[in-house]
């Protein structure tokens, strides 16, 4: 066999050998999970030791702030519920769905401004989601996401005014925030994929529908960082998680 | 032949002396660099030559324009001041100089040889303050620090944009004149490379005291441009003193015009037509005491001018060349050396000496490190002020040709390598034989700026 | 050994392919199409003790500018005359880089010749992947203006109260509200809102139109959002005529005087 002849044949193994690889790692190129035999990840997420004590917000910069909280607000950067709960954590699966891809749903996503403050402090939506944001309250607010892997814009909204956005790229997490009333802070998170939760004021979460699988579930909360656990779910399996964290 | 010809040896040695006496090379400004961050490269095609930016900045008073101007943006510590000195080896040398036939032995008498002499030098430091005082309030300062003391080589302050208009700027003090070609920003700096000829020169046996319009002169100057600064206009009333201090010569002034043009051509991309004018007057004696000549009192004056046309050209981004042409003209008085009061002496045939002259040089600028300089410059006589001179006297022909690399170049300081060569022919002006006297200069060295 | 030396080949064709890539960007104003190639050189030349190699605006003079020069890797602009959170047209790039930002390190580039400037927004487009993965906002459009008038500017005054502008810019509009302590731009550094009292000009252009332009677009990187979904254009107008009393009642008579004729 001439040199050529054995450089061709090569070129021909080389790619084949490699997509057979990839097979055998049981990852196809696929678009929606199976969802005849969906597991599921559910726990809860705690604060070990004193929760930090929340300050009190300042709103005296807008008259209305102020009247809408007969008790001034407090800052919700670390929120421990009665039983040691940690709110506002978000919880999704970041390795484990291999290359495939999922349409966003047709509802929207939405980010309210209320009090003078984002409600949920916390939202997870997905790539391509719609993004409704309503100003609830009766001063003009501007919606201001800071993002380093989207496109960052930044808009005033009036009460009762719609307003509809979009982020392309996944993103944990992009702060949002207000210029005319500088103690909102928010955060947006933006996913591929529809598997992620935020916890409630609990620190409960479910990630719900899973493919059965190996995945690496990971935590993040805005102060206290990320922790990453690995879980491997059966068909119809429910697991669950449980994640610390402390300052 | 005898002392005529030492006479002619003396002014032109002494022509050449002042003209390195009072060339000195230009300067590239660091102190802007600092106030703004922009890079010398955003001014100066390479420094000190100025580029279409840096001229405008210049004509603009030393501003940019964007609310930044004015002193009380800067920092508190931030002063306006460069240094720039140009430490080199250098060799000179002449062919055909009068030398004795056996050294320390006058009486065996003169032969023609050729000189020639080397080593490390330094001109002296050049310290340059300038910028704005205030807003439309600019000013310069240059003084020398040279080997025999300190001079002011220039100072001057500017109202720019009176009634709110660049078309007048006001200028008063001692300054270089807007010149087609500015010599205090050539790029060569050896003896014979560092100057422009044309600026400087007057015929054999002339005793005008007119020492060109390369010298910074004293007096004011109305200069205006449009906004894009396309259209350029500079009147100077100068005194006619030729820049020197306290008064040497007498009441009368000097006027010099320059105008030019801008335009696009596609793809060559913008170029430049000019003309110039310096008309002015010099004494040709002065009342004395006890036969010497008291300063200031200069009579019996007498004109000269200096006038042409010039284009900058360019082609493309990294070409780029320069033509000058100057026809001059000294009154017979002035050009034969003889008093307006006794014109007896003129000697028969006199008449008022002119001459025609130019200069091309050319740049390649491959990049903003990296700057390629060749020039020629010729004189030639026109009309000699008697018929005793010979007709070729006084022509001459330069060739320079040099390169300047620019290893650093921030807004903190620059530093140039710089290596040149440059060529004088000065026809029929060998002290001996009548034949063409050749100097030259090697110089190689660097270029502080700071 | 052959098929490691084809393999290099490969890679520095592709590494050539994609710088060639990039520096085919091309620029379009009006007539004009500039070319990133010689933008590069005019880069070197003008823009990089600022803005930096990588366009980053990381040059070696930024630490010492306020405010700092523009990070193009992040396509975030000021002055443009598209929506919020969009890539700005090729005519916005030249248009600044022409007028310069005002009360900035950045100068008027004007003495460059248009070619130059167009061949300089080419190659700032190459800084950034988004050129090429996105494409321009649709510019948004500015309507002719209404004359100015009493009526005009007292409802400019109460837009400016509900639209919260005096909470940044204050009540009289000299740049101190109550939140302008706490602004930061993108990249985190403090930043001053505007002072309409100073009579300044404005970094985006001074004429009302550029004044109309900047209420819809924002100014992207900035605290300063659009009011593109917050306004009518003519309560835009209207806020515009306000803004122009607060630096000059007088001015402002006479303009309307001359309106009114």
């Amino acid at each position: 066999m001439g040199f050529a002849m054995k450089n061709s044949i090569l070129a021909l193994i080389v790619p084949v050998a490699w997509f057979a690889a990839l097979l055998s790692y049981g990852v196809s190129p696929g678009s929606a999970p199976p969802a005849d035999a969906p597991a599921s990840v559910s726990g809860e997420v705690k604060f070990e030791g004193t929760p930090p004590k929340p300050s009190r917000i300042d709103m005296s910069a807008d008259p209305f702030c102020v009247k809408a909280h007969p008790t001034p607000a407090t800052t919700e950067e670390v929120d421990v519920g009665g039983n040691g709960g940690l709110a506002n954590v978000v919880i999704y699966v970041s390795e484990g769905l291999g290359t495939q891809t999922f349409p966003p749903p047709d509802r929207p996503a939405v980010f309210e401004q209320k009090g003078c403050q984002y409600k949920p402090h916390v939202l997870a939506m997905q790539a391509h989601q719609k993004l409704d944001v309503v100003n609830s309250d009766e001063t003009t607010h501007n919606i201001h996401p800071t993002p380093s892997n989207n496109r960052e814009w930044n808009m005033t909204q009036p009460h009762g005014v719609p307003l509809e956005q979009t982020f392309a790229r996944e993103e944990v997490a992009i702060p949002v925030k207000c210029n005319v009333h500088p103690w909102m802070k928010g955060y947006i998170a933006v996913f591929k994929h529809p598997f992620f939760a935020v916890t409630d004021k609990n620190g409960s979460f479910e990630l719900k529908d899973l493919a059965p699988g190996t995945y690496t579930i990971t935590a993040w909360q805005e102060k206290l960082g990320t922790q990453n656990q690995k879980v491997t779910v059966g068909a119809s399996e429910k697991k669950t998680l449980s994640f610390t964290f402390k300052q | 032949m005898g002392i005529v010809a030492s006479r002619r040896i003396k002014t032109l040695l002494f022509a050449v002396g002042i003209f390195v006496a009072i060339v000195r090379p230009g300067y590239g400004i660091p102190a802007f660099a600092r106030k703004y961050g922009l890079p010398c490269s955003a001014c100066h095609e390479a420094w000190p030559m100025l580029n279409n930016f840096g001229q405008t900045f210049k004509d603009n008073g030393y501003q940019l324009g964007n609310g930044r101007d004015a002193p009380i943006y800067q920092e508190p510590s931030y002063w306006p001041i460069m240094f720039r000195t140009t430490p080199n080896w250098h060799r000179e040398s002449n062919n055909r100089q009068a030398v004795d036939l056996a050294p320390a032995n006058p009486a065996s008498g003169l032969v023609e040889a050729g000189v020639a002499k080397s080593g490390f030098d330094v001109d002296g430091v050049d310290a340059i303050t300038a910028g704005t005082l205030y807003n439309n309030i600019s000013f310069f300062i240059q003084p020398f620090i040279g080997n025999n003391g300190i001079t002011v080589n220039q100072a001057w302050v500017r109202l720019d944009n009176l009634l709110g208009s660049p078309w007048l700027n006001f200028k008063m003090g001692k300054f270089e004149l807007d010149q087609p070609l500015s010599q205090e920003r050539l790029l060569t700096i050896s003896n014979t490379g560092g100057i422009y000829y044309n600026y400087f020169f007057t015929p054999p046996g002339d005793r005008s005291a007119f020492q060109g319009m390369g010298n910074v002169q004293l007096g004011t100057e109305l200069l205006g441009h449009s906004g894009n600064d396309e259209t350029r206009y500079s009147v100077a009333v100068v005194s006619s003193n030729s820049g020197g201090t306290d008064l040497p010569t007498n009441q009368t002034y000097d006027f010099y015009l320059n105008f030019n043009q801008a335009f696009i051509l596609p793809w060559f991309g913008r170029q430049q037509i000019g003309a110039y004018g310096y008309f002015g007057q010099v004494p040709t004696f002065f009342r004395t005491s006890g036969g010497a000549p008291i300063p200031g009192t200069g009579m019996g004056n007498r004109s000269f001018y200096r006038a042409g046309a010039y284009a900058h050209w360019y082609v493309g981004s990294q070409f780029d060349f320069d033509t000058f042409y100057m026809h001059g003209q000294d009154n017979v008085f002035l050009g034969n050396g003889v008093p307006a009061n006794q014109p007896s002496k003129l000697p028969p045939g006199a008449v008022g000496p002119s001459w025609n002259g130019g200069y091309i040089e050319a740049h390649y600028n491959p990049n903003t490190r990296l700057i390629f300089v060749g020039r020629y410059e010729l004189v030639r006589m026109e009309r000699q002020a008697n018929p005793s001179i010979r007709p070729g006297l006084g022509n001459l022909d330069t060739w320079t040709v040099g390169y300047r690399w620019y290893p650093i170049m921030s807004p903190r300081a620059g530093l140039a390598w710089l290596q040149e060569y440059s060529r004088i022919s000065n026809i029929g002006a060998a002290p001996l034989s009548g034949k063409d006297d050749m100097r030259d200069s090697l110089l190689m060295g660097f270029d502080f700026d700071f | 050994m052959r098929m490691i030396s084809r393999f290099i080949r490969l890679i520095v064709l592709v590494c050539a392919w994609w710088s060639a890539a990039a520096l085919a960007q091309q620029s379009h104003i009006g007539k004009l199409v500039g070319n990133a190639k010689p933008g590069k050189a005019l880069y070197i030349r003008y823009c990089i003790f600022c803005h930096g190699p990588q366009g980053d605006g990381r040059g070696e003079s930024a630490p010492y500018l306020d405010p700092k020069p523009r990070d193009f890797t992040k396509a975030v602009f000021k002055c443009r005359s598209t929506p919020s959170g969009t890539l700005p047209l090729d005519s916005d790039l030249y248009n600044t880089i022409s007028r310069g930002v005002h009360a900035s390190g950045m100068p008027s580039w004007k003495p460059l010749l248009p070619q130059e400037r167009a061949n300089l927004v080419a190659y700032v487009k190459t800084f950034s992947p988004a050129f090429q993965e996105e494409q321009p906002g649709t510019p948004v459009a500015t309507p002719a203006e209404p004359p100015s008038s009493a009526e005009s500017i007292k409802r400019g005054a109460a837009l400016f109260q509900s639209m919260n502008c005096w909470s940044c810019h204050g009540k009289d509009g000299r740049g101190h509200g109550p939140s302008a302590a706490s602004l930061t731009d993108d990249r985190g550094y403090p930043i001053v809102p505007f002072d309409f009292t100073s009579g300044r000009q404005f970094k985006c252009g001074d004429s009302d139109q550029d004044m109309f332009r900047v209420l819809v677009t924002g100014l992207d990187g900035t605290p300063m959002p659009s009011f593109a979904s917050a306004m009518t254009a003519d309560q835009r107008w209207d806020v515009v005529h306000y803004i122009r009393t607060l630096n000059n009642p007088k001015q402002h008579e006479v303009q309307n005087a001359a309106n009114a004729q």
